[in-house]
């Protein structure tokens, strides 16, 4: 019988391990988040070695990486972005190794897991946050009240404003755990129907899986590309304090 | 530290380019690419609205259970988290993005 489609994202433990009834084992999941960070790791410093006038294919792709997130946290951060690139970058970086080595077959999508995302999500929430409260003390809760409002109003406004804030983590991480998981879901589908249909027939849902393969990796950079900006608008917000 | 002069060389060059922002490459190859794509801001919007509605529920809930107000916390929660929900959208399609309250910073006017 065919698998079920969701199946691919059930978390096995490689190597069991249990300290004080906490179960950390080390999954597939974990596997996966080790190989993106030296994969990463590696992409960023083996390919630059060189130091070619005339970057190689490596380099290339190394650089371009770098300028386009560089260009993204200095249109936003201005002066300011040297500090926070590092942390934007590396947010990029395991977000997007994430989603594209999800895309190589049998292998995991981490990011297929709102644990992971939500964690990101909100470590990215707390440090906006903590840079806005470190740098503007109580002030920075002036945020939530938008200068020449009528007092009458301003009860209303600044609870609309306080949930607008809260579901910031919120809507960051469901929207790339929610891309993700449909994507994937949606490719065993369509693989299924060729297992079904046979060698003939097969072909047809096979075609339309290259597609939705292509679909997907194009996802694969947006998702991590609406992630990163959208750090760099919360770390934005946090330092300007319009 | 010894250098090259091909190595100083490159690095006066990157001094220039950097006074002058317009002849840079990579400057303008950024900004090429910083605009949201159609795509980008449609699998925005979706989750935008949800999650300030999800935050409304959750914290009426709460409320609800801590003060024993059931279920009006809920109800009139639920109604702030589809009002913020709308402003998310609202933002991000405006260009306004995630900003939290309506003062402009210079850089807005600017542009």
């Amino acid at each position: 019988m065919l698998a079920s489609p969701l199946e691919q994202f059930v978390i096995k433990p490689l190597i069991p391990l249990n300290i004080g009834g906490v179960d950390i084992s080390f999954s597939q999941s974990a596997l996966w988040m080790g190989i993106a960070v030296v994969l990463a790791t590696l992409l960023m410093t083996v390919s630059v070695r060189g130091k070619a006038l005339v970057p190689g294919r490596w380099q290339n792709i190394s650089e371009m990486l770098y300028e386009f997130i560089f260009g993204m946290v200095n249109d936003n951060l201005g002066s300011e972005s040297k500090k926070y690139f590092p942390f934007v970058f590396s947010v990029y970086m395991i977000v997007l190794m994430g989603n594209l080595l999800g895309m190589v077959p049998y292998s995991f999508t981490y990011t297929s897991h709102i644990i992971v995302t939500g964690a990101l999500a909100l470590g990215v929430f707390i440090l906006a946050t903590g840079v806005g409260i470190a740098r503007h003390g109580l002030h920075f809760f002036s945020l939530f009240l938008p200068k020449g409002l009528p007092w009458v109003l301003a009860p209303l406004i600044v609870a609309i404003e306080v949930i607008s804030y809260l579901s910031r983590p919120i809507s960051l991480s469901v929207r790339l755990f929610a891309n993700m998981v449909a994507g994937h879901t949606m490719l065993k589908v369509f693989a299924g129907f060729s297992v079904m249909l046979g060698i003939v027939l097969g072909i047809l849902p096979m075609v339309i899986n290259v597609a939705l393969y292509g679909l997907e990796i194009m996802i694969a950079f947006i998702q991590a590309y609406v992630f990163a900006i959208l750090t760099c608008i919360y770390l934005k917000d946090a330092i300007e304090l319009h | 530290m010894s250098q090259t002069p091909d190595e100083l060389g490159q690095k006066i060059k990157e001094a220039l380019g950097r006074q002058d922002p317009s002849s840079t490459a990579p400057k303008q190859a950024a900004e090429g690419k910083n605009a949201p794509s159609g795509t980008a801001q449609a699998l925005r919007a979706g989750t935008d609205l949800v999650a300030a509605l999800v935050v409304g529920g959750f914290l009426g809930y709460w409320i609800d259970r801590w003060l024993g107000t059931k279920p009006w916390g809920m109800i009139i929660l639920f109604f702030l988290g589809f009002a913020a929900g709308f402003l998310n959208i609202y933002r991000s399609q405006t260009g306004q993005d995630y900003k939290i309250g309506f003062k402009e910073t210079p850089k807005d006017k600017k542009e």
